[in-house]
């Protein structure tokens, strides 16, 4: 047996593969098909992924505000919508997002590098090594 | 059997914003040691470490041979290990000037701290 629903499942495999505007366009399709809890979240959240790869931040964030309408506990939706606060700059609500969605999948790497990004953003650091070849212990670093 | 649908995260976005910072490096030594350090590799801040804000501290202990290169490199002393491998690595690439012919050591282990450390980036603007 093929997949149930075959739009939306070519629709993920040509956005994984990069060919974004057949990716939404058999996504759009696949939604229209949608059963279920599981295929409707899917389709909204990989629209939102689509349409912010084709830099339509609008359209992507309608989606993923879909995506997480529909299902409040898809963590890729948050993901998703938090970078796409980023793109917008509001950067409260791409936090908000991030801790939602560590909450739902705390061992998530995604999340782990948007938040690194939305860190990067928001308190910027740069790395210092310290070569510390001193024998004797001293109380402070001078 | 049938295939799940599958929903995506944009990670394709996420490596194109992350930035390495140029890293600062600070030495401190003293006259205390009886080998001199003539080749310091400085260790890579691991990126996920700074990506996660994670600060920490590498003690490595080796011994240092005539021609100065380490040998029985080990970490001594360690606050994350994510830190333990360009520790090691920085210290097996490093050199110390050779010992002149008949020249004797204490024999004591020679030993580096690695504090990796993550500072406010400045605005000059």
């Amino acid at each position: 047996m093929g997949p149930r629903n075959p739009q939306l499942a070519d629709g993920a495999t040509a956005l994984k593969a990069g060919d974004i505007e057949d990716g939404v366009r058999l996504t759009l399709l696949g939604l229209e098909s949608a059963h279920g809890l599981r295929e409707k979240t899917a389709a909204l959240s990989n629209l939102c992924a689509g349409y912010m790869l084709l830099g339509q931040v609008d359209d992507s964030l309608e989606y993923c505000d879909r995506a997480i309408a529909v299902n409040d506990r898809n963590w890729r939706a948050y993901n998703n919508r938090a970078l796409v606060y980023m793109e917008l700059e509001r950067y409260e609500e791409a936090e908000a997002d991030v801790i939602r969605g560590q909450e739902l999948a705390p061992r998530a790497k995604s999340l782990k590098v948007v938040k690194g990004m939305l860190l990067d953003e928001t308190n910027p650091v740069s790395p210092n090594i310290i070569i510390d070849d001193r024998r004797e212990p001293y109380d402070d670093e001078g | 059997m049938m295939m799940k649908a599958s929903a995506l995260t944009i990670l394709l976005l996420a490596g194109a914003s992350l930035s390495a910072e140029e890293t600062s490096i600070t030495r401190l030594v003293d006259e205390v040691g009886d080998r001199v350090p003539s080749h310091t590799v400085v260790p890579i801040y691991p990126e996920d470490a700074r990506r996660d804000r994670i600060e920490g501290e590498v003690q490595v202990c080796y011994d240092v041979d005539v021609k100065g290169r380490p040998y029985r490199v080990a970490v001594r002393q360690s606050t994350n290990r994510i830190f333990e491998r360009p520790s090691m690595r920085a210290i097996k690439a490093s050199l110390y000037v050779p010992l002149d012919p008949g020249e004797k050591t204490s024999g004591i282990k020679t030993c580096r701290t690695f504090r990796f450390q993550l500072q406010p980036l400045v605005d000059d603007n």
